[in-house]
C-alpha cells in the first residue's frame, strides 16, 4: 500500500511537472514569472469557465423552476460532466497507458502489476475530477442554495462528487479495450493521434458554436423553450439512467431518493471494480507488449538510392525540408501546427452557416456598397487570425529540443537557419490565407479581384506575423523536454506568439477604422495597409536576423 | 590541430567549476586520447570545442580556425559524435545523411560514395530507408558517426565513441580512426576503456575536476618506470 502511494505521488508529480518547477524555483532561479503566469492564466482559465458554468447552470434551473423542476440543473450536470469526462477521459486513458514512456522504467522495477495500474488509474482520475468540477460544482451549488438544502444534501453531494468519474471512466476504458482490437493502435499510432486531435478540435468548435446560438441575457427562456417541454429528465435518463439516481438521489429526500442514491454508490463500485479487472487484463499486458515502430527492414534497390543521391540542394533548402519533415512526421506538431490555419476558414463559413434571417442580413451587408469597405478589411482580418493562430513560428526553435546540437554544430549561420523556419511557418501561414480567401470568395460571394488584393496583404500581414512569433522563440526557447508534447503544448512561446499577433490585428484594426472614419477611397486604403506593413516587416526581418545571430551562439546545449 | 588556451566554463552562475584553466593541443596526425573520472569536464570541453557550449575564458582554434570568430570555417573543419545520440527520429537513415551532405556542401557523387561505404561497413544499409525511430541504440551511433565523416573532416570529436558498439563495429571505427590521422589529420576522443587508450592513443590526457592532470604520450606519463600501467597512474592521479 506504501509502495502504492509512493507510486502515485510520483506519477503527479511527473503529471504536473512539480519537480522540475521546485528544481527552476530554488536552483535556476531564472524566468520566475513565467509558471506565475502560466499559474495565473490557468486560474483565470478555470476560473472563467466556473463562472460561465454558473451562469449557466443558473439559467437552467430557473427555467427548470419555472416548470416545477428545478432539479432539471443536476439532471443536465450528471450528464453533461460525465459526457465530457468520457471524451477527455479516452485521450487521458490512452495517453496514460499506450503513449507514456515511464513504463519502460516502471516495469523493471520490483512493482506488483496492480500497483502501476493504480497509479496510472490514479492520474487518470485526478486529471477527470479537474475537468469535471467547473460543470458538476455549480450545478450542486445553484441547486442546493436556490432550493435551500440541509446538511444531508451536502454530503450526498460530495459523495457523488467523488465517485462522478467512475461510471464514464470505466466505459472509456471499455471502449478503448474494444478500439484497440478493431486497430492496432499502436502500429498507426500517428495516425490515431492526428484523427483524434482533429475529432476534439472539431468538438470544442462545435460546443462553441452551440454556446453561441443561446442569445445572452435570456439563457433562461431559452432552456425553457428548448428542454422545458415535458419530461427532460426521464429523456436524458433513458440515454444516460445514473443521471436520474443521482438526481432523485440528491433532490428527493424519501425512500426513492434514498435508495437511487444507493444505486449510484452500488453501480459506481461495481464499475470501479470492473475498471481495475479491465486495466489489470488488458492494458498492462498492451504496456508489456512494447512499442513498435513500423519498420520496412528492406535493401534499397540500386535504382532508388541512385535517385534519393541525386537530389542534392542548397543548404537553405535542405534546412527548409528537414522543417518540413519534422513539422508533419510528428503527430502534435502537424496538428497544432495546421490546426490554426483552419480556424480562419472555419469562422468564415461557420457566419455563412448562420441562421436564415441572421443569414441573409449578412449578405445584404456584404452587397451593400457602403459597407463594402468594412466588410473585405473583415475578411483580411480573418486572413490574418488565420496566420496569428499559427505557431509554427512561436515553437520553431524549441520543437528541435535535445537535437538542437546538430543546428549548433553544422556550419549552417544563424541567420541562414532561421530564415529556414520562417520560410516553414510563412508557408503555412500563407497556405491558410489563400484558404481563407478562396471561402470568402465562396461562400461570401467577395469580387475576385478585391480578395487577391486583400491576399496580397494578408501575405504580407502574415510575413510580419511570423518573423514577430519566430523572434519570440528565438529569444527564449524552450529545449528541454522528452515528450514532443511539451514543446508545442506547454510551451508558453506558442500563447506569448497568439498575443503578439492579436496585438499586431488590434494595432492594424484601429489603422483601418480609422481610415474608414476618414472616408479615404478603397484602394488607398488597401496601398496604406500594405505600406504600414511593409515598413514594420523589413526592420522586423532585419531584427530576426541579428537576434539569431547573437542568440544562437549563446543558447548551450 | 586542436589549440585551447586557458579555458575554464561553470554552470549555474559559477557554482559549479566544470573546466578550470585548461591548456592542451592536438597535433596533427595524433589520436588524442582524453580521460578522466565521472564527471571531471570531458564533456564539457567537448563541446566548448565544438561550440555547443560558449567558454567563459580562454580560447580555441580547430584547423587554424578561432571557434569564436571564425564558427563557420571550424565548424567545417570537425566531425563531431556526441556521446548521446539524439538525432531526428522522424527523418529517416537516408535523409538524415542526405541532410548532412547538403549543409556541409558534399557533391553528391562524393556523398554517394562515402555513404556506401560507412552503410556498407556498419551493416547499415538494411536500415537507412527507415525511419531513425526505429534504430537501436548502436545504429543511431552510427548513422550520426556517418553523417559526422560525410564530409571527410580533417578533426574528429567523438565523446566516447566505443560505448554502445558491437565488437565488430567498434574494431573498424578503431581501424578507421588509426586510418584518419595516418593521413595527417586529427582524432580527438574521450573514452572510460584504458586498454583503448594505451592501444590506440599517440597522446593522452588525463582531465581531474576541470584540471588536466598530466598530458603526453604513455611513456612520458610513465615517467621511466616501466612497470606502471595507464591503470595504475590514471588511479594515482585521480585519487582525491
Ligand atoms: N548542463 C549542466 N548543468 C549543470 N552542471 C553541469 C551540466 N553539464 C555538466 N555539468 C557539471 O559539469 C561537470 C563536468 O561534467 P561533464 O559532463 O563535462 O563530465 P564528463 O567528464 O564528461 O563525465 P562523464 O565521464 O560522466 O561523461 C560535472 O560536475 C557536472 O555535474
Ligand atoms: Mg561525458
Amino acid at each position: 500500500m506504501k509502495m502504492l502511494f509512493t507510486l502515485i505521488k510520483l506519477q503527479l508529480n511527473i503529471n504536473f511537472g512539480i519537480s522540475a518547477l521546485k528544481y527552476r524555483f530554488r536552483k535556476e532561479k531564472t524566468r520566475l514569472w513565467e509558471p506565475v503566469l502560466v499559474g495565473l492564466g490557468i486560474f483565470v482559465g478555470i476560473g472563467s469557465i466556473t463562472l460561465m458554468m454558473t451562469m449557466l447552470m443558473l439559467g437552467i434551473f430557473i427555467a427548470g423552476k419555472s416548470v416545477n423542476h428545478p432539479e432539471m440543473v443536476l439532471t443536465i450536470a450528471f450528464v453533461g460532466g460525465p459526457f465530457v469526462v468520457l471524451i477527455f477521459g479516452l485521450f487521458y486513458i490512452i495517453s496514460a497507458f499506450y503513449f507514456s514512456k515511464d513504463m519502460d522504467i516502471l516495469i523493471p522495477l520490483p512493482l506488483k502489476p496492480h500497483e502501476i495500474l493504480g497509479s496510472k488509474l490514479a492520474v487518470v482520475m485526478v486529471n477527470e475530477y479537474l475537468t469535471l468540477i467547473p460543470v458538476i460544482i455549480p450545478a450542486i451549488l445553484v441547486y442546493g442554495i436556490g432550493t435551500g438544502q440541509g446538511f444531508i444534501y451536502w454530503l450526498k453531494s460530495l459523495i457523488l462528487l467523488v465517485l462522478s468519474p467512475v461510471i464514464p471512466l470505466a466505459i472509456g476504458a471499455l471502449i478503448v479495450v474494444v478500439l484497440m482490437r478493431l486497430i492496432n493502435v499502436r502500429k498507426s499510432k500517428d495516425f490515431f493521434a492526428v484523427v483524434g486531435g482533429f475529432l476534439s478540435l472539431l468538438f470544442g468548435l462545435g460546443i462553441n458554436f452551440f454556446a453561441q446560438r443561446i442569445p445572452k441575457g435570456h439563457e433562461a427562456e431559452f432552456f425553457k423553450q428548448y428542454l422545458g417541454q415535458a419530461g427532460l429528465i426521464e429523456h436524458l435518463g433513458q440515454k444516460y439512467p445514473p443521471s436520474i439516481w443521482a438526481t432523485y438521489g440528491l433532490s428527493l429526500h424519501n425512500m426513492k431518493g434514498n435508495l437511487d442514491f444507493l444505486l449510484y454508490i452500488a453501480v459506481s463500485a461495481l464499475l470501479l471494480l470492473a475498471l481495475v479487472w479491465i486495466g489489470n487484463r488488458f492494458f498492462y499486458a498492451s504496456i508489456l507488449s512494447g512499442q513498435e515502430v513500423t519498420r520496412k527492414r528492406r535493401v534499397l534497390s540500386a535504382d532508388e538510392m541512385e535517385r534519393s543521391y541525386r537530389k542534392e540542394s542548397s543548404p537553405l533548402m535542405a534546412l527548409l525540408s528537414r522543417e518540413w519533415k519534422l513539422l508533419l512526421r510528428t503527430p502534435v506538431y502537424a496538428l497544432n501546427g495546421l490546426a490554426g490555419i483552419i480556424i480562419g476558414p472555419f469562422m468564415v463559413i461557420m457566419m455563412f452557416t448562420a441562421q436564415r434571417e441572421q443569414r441573409e442580413e449578412l449578405f445584404k451587408l456584404i452587397n451593400n456598397p457602403e459597407y463594402i469597405v468594412p466588410v473585405s478589411l473583415g475578411g483580411l482580418a480573418f486572413m490574418l487570425f488565420t496566420s496569428g493562430m499559427n505557431i509554427v513560428a512561436s515553437t520553431s526553435i524549441s520543437r528541435e529540443g535535445k537535437s538542437f546540437w546538430i543546428s549548433k554544430m553544422i556550419p549552417a549561420a544563424a541567420s541562414q537557419q532561421v530564415m529556414a523556419k520562417f520560410l516553414n511557418s510563412f508557408l503555412i501561414s500563407a497556405f491558410g490565407t489563400i484558404i481563407t480567401g478562396i471561402v470568402l470568395v465562396g461562400f461570401l460571394n467577395f469580387a475576385i479581384w478585391r480578395t487577391l488584393v486583400l491576399i496580397g496583404i494578408g501575405l504580407l500581414g502574415a510575413g510580419l506575423i511570423v518573423c514577430l512569433n519566430l523572434m519570440i522563440d528565438v529569444l527564449r526557447p524552450k529545449l528541454e523536454w522528452t515528450n514532443p508534447q511539451e514543446a508545442v503544448k506547454q510551451n508558453l512561446n506558442g500563447f506569448l506568439g497568439v498575443l503578439v499577433s492579436l496585438l499586431v490585428i488590434g494595432i492594424l484594426t484601429g489603422v483601418s477604422v480609422a481610415f474608414i472614419i476618414t472616408k479615404l477611397p478603397e484602394w488607398i486604403i488597401y496601398l496604406l495597409l500594405a505600406l504600414i506593413i511593409a515598413v514594420l516587416l523589413i526592420p522586423s526581418l532585419w531584427g530576426l536576423i541579428k537576434l539569431s545571430e547573437w542568440k544562437y551562439k549563446n543558447i548551450e546545449v | 590541430m586542436i589549440n585551447i588556451k586557458n579555458l575554464s566554463k561553470s554552470y549555474n552562475k559559477g557554482a559549479v567549476k566544470a573546466v578550470d584553466n585548461l591548456n592542451l593541443q592536438v597535433k596533427p596526425g595524433e589520436i588524442f586520447g582524453f580521460l578522466g573520472p565521472n564527471g571531471a569536464g570531458k564533456t564539457t570541453t567537448i563541446k566548448m570545442v565544438i561550440g555547443l557550449l560558449s567558454a567563459d575564458e580562454g580560447s580555441i582554434t580547430v584547423n587554424g580556425f578561432d571557434t569564436r570568430k571564425q564558427s563557420l570555417e571550424a565548424k567545417q573543419s570537425i566531425g563531431y559524435v556526441p556521446d548521446n545520440p539524439d538525432v531526428y527520429e522522424r527523418l529517416t537513415g537516408l535523409e538524415y545523411l542526405n541532410f548532412m551532405g547538403d549543409v556541409y556542401r558534399v557533391p553528391a557523387e562524393v556523398r554517394k560514395e562515402r555513404i556506401q561505404y560507412f552503410t556498407e561497413m556498419f551493416d547499415l544499409n538494411h536500415a537507412v530507408s527507415d525511419l531513425i525511430k526505429s534504430y537501436s541504440h548502436g545504429m543511431r551511433q552510427k548513422i550520426v558517426l556517418t553523417g559526422a565523416l560525410i564530409h571527410d573532416p580533417a578533426l574528429w570529436v567523438l565523446d566516447e565513441p566505443l560505448v554502445g558498439l558491437d565488437p565488430k563495429s567498434a574494431h573498424q571505427l578503431k581501424e578507421l580512426m588509426r586510418a584518419h590521422c595516418d593521413k595527417g589529420n586529427s582524432v580527438f576522443f574521450s573514452t572510460h576503456v584504458l586498454e583503448v587508450a594505451e592501444k590506440l592513443c599517440d597522446r593522452i590526457g588525463i582531465i581531474h575536476r576541470g584540471k588536466l592532470v598530466a598530458i603526453g604520450t604513455l611513456e612520458e606519463l610513465r615517467k621511466g618506470d616501466q612497470v606502471d600501467t595507464l591503470e595504475s597512474i590514471f588511479l594515482e592521479l585521480t585519487e582525491k
